[in-house]
């Protein structure tokens, strides 16, 4: 278990200026995470999600507003080595093997490859690559570069971890048992995490909260505290307090 | 392949084993077919008189001489060598620069628009007065590298995969740290592409400045010497080593290419200079424009001063003006120069015109007869990385001397690069496309006219860019060897006659026009494309 640190986004507003138009992706946006804590977003497309996840991590900058990462900003935090970050698709390089690219975050932090190998031998047992240590990710299905991505964001030991739709290009059956996986992996590091994404039972699953989002401007409608307690099992997707937590988000999705 | 990893779907086709073994075959069969056509020919001296010797007689010729060759083979590539690990060094680390920070790409864009127009002939006798011993042919051969290698260095950096970057980014990475783990890897077969483009360049730019830069070595000063003899099987030898080389060139990066990065087919060449964002403010974008337009004159002016080359020898853009403008007997010299430039101009435009239009004429075959074409490709790839101009003596041995040979050379050195862009540009039109208008009952020449003919506008662009400064390139090596007139001819009087003045005032009208011609063509495109909502091709 590591030390823990929490997001606190304060007030942030950011939009874009498109063809005539100006987009208000974030309007006024505050939301914070307790150290150690679980927090999905959910949204329809366009409603400011991954902007916000960019901005905590330093890829985009606020027009108005703050974001703090353990009392640092993201930049300084993502230099620092206490961000972890998944995104979408893998997004692997493809020249790199699997090891290799799980040691990127090293080498871009200009860390001792050699101190970590034993961490990364670790992590790739974790998510299920022993004996793809080598291998490209063009040589891997779908599943296994997403799992490469997911121990890439752990190799840092982060406190903070961002996911953005890590699952969002896997199939429903696949979905599920990476969900199972990364609870395990979760329960192990306890890392503060944010994670994007689209499917409301991977929202309820996972997180100790939901954050429903809307669009137009980019806003928060509801949060919805999660009850179940961990480890959570498979059998939980079909309880019916569980479908009242889906039906009850579906509906702060639509805006009631 | 790059792509599809970072995009997680798997688009990899699995490679048609036989397939490629039977286009293999095929083109092996095509080449076959055209040695024998010409040992026929050759055998019974069908062309001007046994000009084109048989490709035997050229062989046992070869033997030969043998003694003659290892000396001028390695001249050659030791300046086409240097000059390439020069060239594409600058080249590289320029690419690097303007990728980063797109205002220097802006500023250089008037150098970098003149070194890809700028026909290397003209410049080759200014090289030869200005520098010494080997230097010119490096120069020449840096020169041929360079744009080839910019463009591909700035195309792969800015096309890197944006996640790619951010991952790089998300960790704390600056923008060092950027270009070394994802933009460079990432343009790696994007840079090995424009190498490989850039190896024959390299020769092609050594054995130009031999024939105009004495010496007692190399492939040109053979070339040369051996012109006025009368031995085409003697030529012919000299102009397929000089293809070897060039090919070989090309080929040992095609394997480095295709070793390091597991395909990369681009074959196309880069022909036009990195794109920029235009500047809001006016004040700043008519500054960058007046800017990039002095730089190459700055340059010119600061190297000649670096160099502290003799005034009488060196002409500055001043002392070029007084020369053109405020001597003496400066009307006699403008007379001159307009004199030649009335006969090379209509050449360059009606060989330009002629060797698009049969390009066009036969990509636009290649959809309607797709088998002939897939056995005449590779033919062709191979004939655009030869140093075609190095061929020249060969045309003026089998087509004489008279006007016609302008034609026949430019045409040539117009028509290839011209076909394979164009091709290209055809085969990827998307089927889906093509199959609109099938499935309304069109015939393949309708196909041609609703779809392929529109889709290929931009590819049609891009060879008429590509076209413009090798036309004029065409027309004056065939000047200066054949037909003794136009620009080319009077450089080479120039040289005769020490006339300093007069060879800077035509390699600068030269680059100059070539330019002209080039933002034309440039400005047209624009207005076509965009007015089709389409973008330029690469």
């Amino acid at each position: 278990m590591s030390a823990q640190a929490s997001i606190a986004i304060t007030h942030v507003s950011r939009s874009f200026a498109g063809r005539g138009a100006v987009v208000q992706a974030l309007d006024d946006v505050s939301l914070d995470c307790p150290a150690g804590s679980f927090t999905a977003l959910i949204g329809p497309s366009g409603c400011g999600k991954s902007t916000m996840l960019r901005i905590a991590l330093g890829l985009d900058t606020p027009n108005e507003g703050e974001v703090q990462i353990g009392g640092m900003k993201p930049f300084q935090a993502a230099k620092s080595g206490m961000t972890g970050v998944a995104f979408q698709d893998a997004a692997l390089m493809p020249w790199r093997t699997v090891e290799d690219n799980i040691m990127l975050p090293l080498d871009v932090l200009n860390r001792n490859r050699t101190e970590f190998q034993e961490k990364v031998t670790h992590l790739i047992e974790l998510v299920g690559l022993a004996g793809f240590e080598k291998a490209l990710p063009g040589e891997l299905s779908g599943g296994m570069r997403q799992r490469a991505a997911i121990a890439r964001s752990l190799v840092t030991t982060p406190q903070v971890l961002f996911l953005d739709e890590p699952f969002g290009a896997l199939d429903q059956i696949l979905r599920r048992q990476m969900n199972i996986e990364l609870q395990r992996i979760w329960m192990e590091s306890r890392a503060t995490t944010l994670l994007v994404t689209h499917g409301i039972d991977e929202a309820i699953f996972l997180a100790d909260r939901v954050v429903v989002m809307q669009s137009r401007p980019g806003r928060i409608g509801k949060i919805i505290e999660i009850p179940f307690d961990r480890p959570r099992r498979p059998e939980l997707f079909s309880l019916p307090e569980f479908h009242q937590l889906e039906r009850e988000i579906a509906e702060a999705l639509d805006g009631h | 392949m790059a792509t599809d990893a970072m995009t997680g779907r798997s688009t990899k086709a699995a490679p048609n084993a036989t397939g490629t073994r039977f286009a293999h075959l095929a083109t092996l069969r095509n080449w076959l077919i055209l040695f024998a056509l010409w040992e026929i020919i050759g055998r019974l001296k069908l062309v001007a008189d046994g000009a084109l010797p048989a490709p035997s007689s050229v062989l046992s010729r070869l033997w030969t001489d043998r003694a003659d060759y290892p000396a001028h083979i390695l001249a050659t590539v030791e300046a086409a060598g240097a000059g390439f690990l020069i060239g594409n060094l600058l080249a590289v680390a320029a690419g690097v620069l303007f990728a980063l920070y797109p205002v220097t790409a802006r500023l250089a864009r008037g150098i970098n628009v003149a070194i890809f127009a700028l026909p290397p002939i003209a410049i080759s006798p200014i090289l030869v007065i200005t520098f010494s011993g080997m230097e010119p042919r490096i120069i020449l051969a840096a020169v041929g590298c360079y744009f080839v290698t910019m463009s591909a260095t700035v195309t792969g950096i800015t096309q890197t995969d944006g996640r790619a970057i951010d991952i790089v980014k998300a960790y704390g990475g600056g923008r060092w740290q950027i270009l070394r783990y994802a933009q460079f890897r990432s343009a790696l077969p994007s840079i090995l592409a424009g190498l490989r483009i850039a190896a024959p360049n390299a020769v092609l730019g050594a054995i130009l400045a031999e024939f105009g830069g004495g010496g007692r070595y190399g492939l040109g000063v053979y070339l040369i010497g051996s012109l006025g003899r009368g031995e085409p099987d003697r030529l012919w030898g000299i102009g397929l080593s000089a293809t070897l080389i060039a090919g070989l060139a090309y080929a040992l990066f095609s394997v480095l290419a295709a070793r390091l990065t597991g395909a990369s087919k681009a074959v196309t060449v880069p022909a036009s200079p990195p794109a920029a964002v235009k500047d809001a403010n006016r004040l700043h974008e008519a500054g960058l424009v007046l800017a990039s337009v002095a730089l190459p004159f700055l340059l010119w002016w600061l190297l000649l001063y670096a160099m502290g080359t003799p005034a009488m020898i060196a002409k500055t853009p001043a002392a070029l003006f007084d020369y053109l403008f405020l001597a003496p007997n400066s009307a006699a010299s403008q007379a001159k120069l307009l004199a030649a430039l009335a006969q090379t101009l209509p050449m360059t435009i009606a060989g330009m015109a002629l060797g698009l239009a049969f390009a066009f004429a036969l990509a636009l075959g290649s959809v309607l007869f797709p088998a002939i074409i897939r056995g005449f490709m590779p033919v062709a790839l191979v004939t655009q990385t030869m140093p075609l101009v190095a061929l020249t003596p060969l045309l003026v041995l089998m087509l004489g001397r008279g006007p016609s040979v302008i034609l026949w050379i430019t045409v040539s050195v117009t028509f290839f690069p011209a076909f394979v862009t164009m091709a290209q540009g055809l085969s990827l039109v998307p089927r889906a496309a093509l199959e609109v208008p099938k499935a309304y009952g069109a015939g393949p020449l309708k196909q041609l006219r609703f779809v392929s003919i529109p889709a290929s506008l931009p590819y049609l662009f891009a060879a008429t860019r590509l076209a413009v400064p090798r036309a004029l390139l065409g027309v004056m090596i065939a000047e200066w060897l054949a037909t003794g007139t136009g620009l080319g001819n009077l450089l080479n009087q120039s040289r005769g006659y020490l006339d300093y003045g007069m060879i800077w005032a035509v390699a600068v009208v030269s680059v100059l026009v070539s330019v002209l011609f080039y933002q034309c063509v440039i400005v047209i495109e624009r207005r076509v494309l965009s007015r089709r909502g389409m973008a330029p091709a690469q």
